[in-house]
């Protein structure tokens, strides 16, 4: 089986008094078990001609669910400071966040609602993928 | 102002095909502008001595709406292989399980709680909010 890692480092000089640095691994396995995740999409790239209101970007019924252990990456490519991605779960759009240039998100994902994203713009590039496993544990 | 840097790698020699890495760099900032996060609650560490359901790690009434940038950080801190953790925004809007190990990190518009539920006991977290004192 694949092995597959994420890793997150955060650091600042001076967003507290003491310097933050923090480094974590994640080795990605089905849920439950110490096998890794068979499943990649591959890093998605596009560039919408117009702003995009609830468009689908990982739909749920492409995935095994509850008992899963997918992770989704989203990341808005734009350059700038302003043009948003609007991050949402669900048919009622519940939002989760903005993503602003140069943002990325990585999380875990269910399976049982949609990721759906709304651009503030047009001529916005996002990219996003999806590292799953292909049955439930 | 504070400059603080997210970094992402992924990495996988065999997930595809050929060999995969990727690395992005984000500089955590204001909505909008190049002002970066002025606040940070700290990275938070629990042992949680019994399950728990819907607890409240991130309150929505804290922070600003809006047009901000705000970011969550979890970790499941936890051994082994099978005590998860149910990362969900208020109202069972189910993010995803977060395996021992597994951390997340996403843009967080405050408007909902953000939830945790453990299935089993000596379960372990951390986690950090990075936000901007006021909306842009």
């Amino acid at each position: 089986m694949a092995t597959t890692t994420a890793t997150i480092s955060i650091s600042s000089a001076d967003i507290t008094g003491d310097p933050l640095n923090l480094t974590k691994t994640a080795t990605l396995t089905k849920a439950g078990t110490d096998t890794g995740l068979d499943q990649f999409t591959g890093v998605t790239t596009v560039v919408y001609a117009a702003a995009q209101t609830a468009t689908n970007i990982v739909p749920n019924g492409t995935y095994t669910d509850t008992t899963v252990s997918h992770k989704v990456y989203i990341k808005n490519s734009a350059t700038g400071t302003s043009d948003f991605v609007t991050v949402e779960l669900g048919g009622s759009n519940t939002l989760m966040g903005r993503l602003y240039p140069g943002d990325w998100c990585f999380f875990p994902y269910d399976g049982t609602l949609d990721v759906d994203i709304d651009t503030s713009a047009a001529g916005m590039k996002v990219e996003y993928a999806v590292l799953s496993q292909s049955v439930a544990s | 102002m504070a400059t603080t840097t997210a970094t992402f790698t992924l990495n996988s020699s065999d997930v595809t095909g050929h060999p995969f890495t990727m690395t992005q760099t984000a500089t955590l900032t204001k909505a909008g502008g190049s002002t970066g996060l002025d606040e940070f609650t700290g990275i938070t560490s629990r042992t949680y001595a019994a399950a728990q359901t819907d607890t409240v790690i991130v309150a929505d009434s804290i922070y600003s709406v809006a047009a901000s940038s705000h970011k969550v950080y979890v970790r499941n801190t936890s051994t082994g292989t099978s005590d998860y953790i149910l990362v969900e925004l208020e109202g069972n809007v189910i993010i995803g399980r977060l395996y021992p190990g597994d951390w997340m990190f996403i843009p967080y518009g405050g408007t909902l709680d953000v939830q945790v539920t453990t299935i089993a006991t000596g379960v372990t977290i951390e986690y950090g909010v990075f936000s901007q004192s006021a909306a842009s």
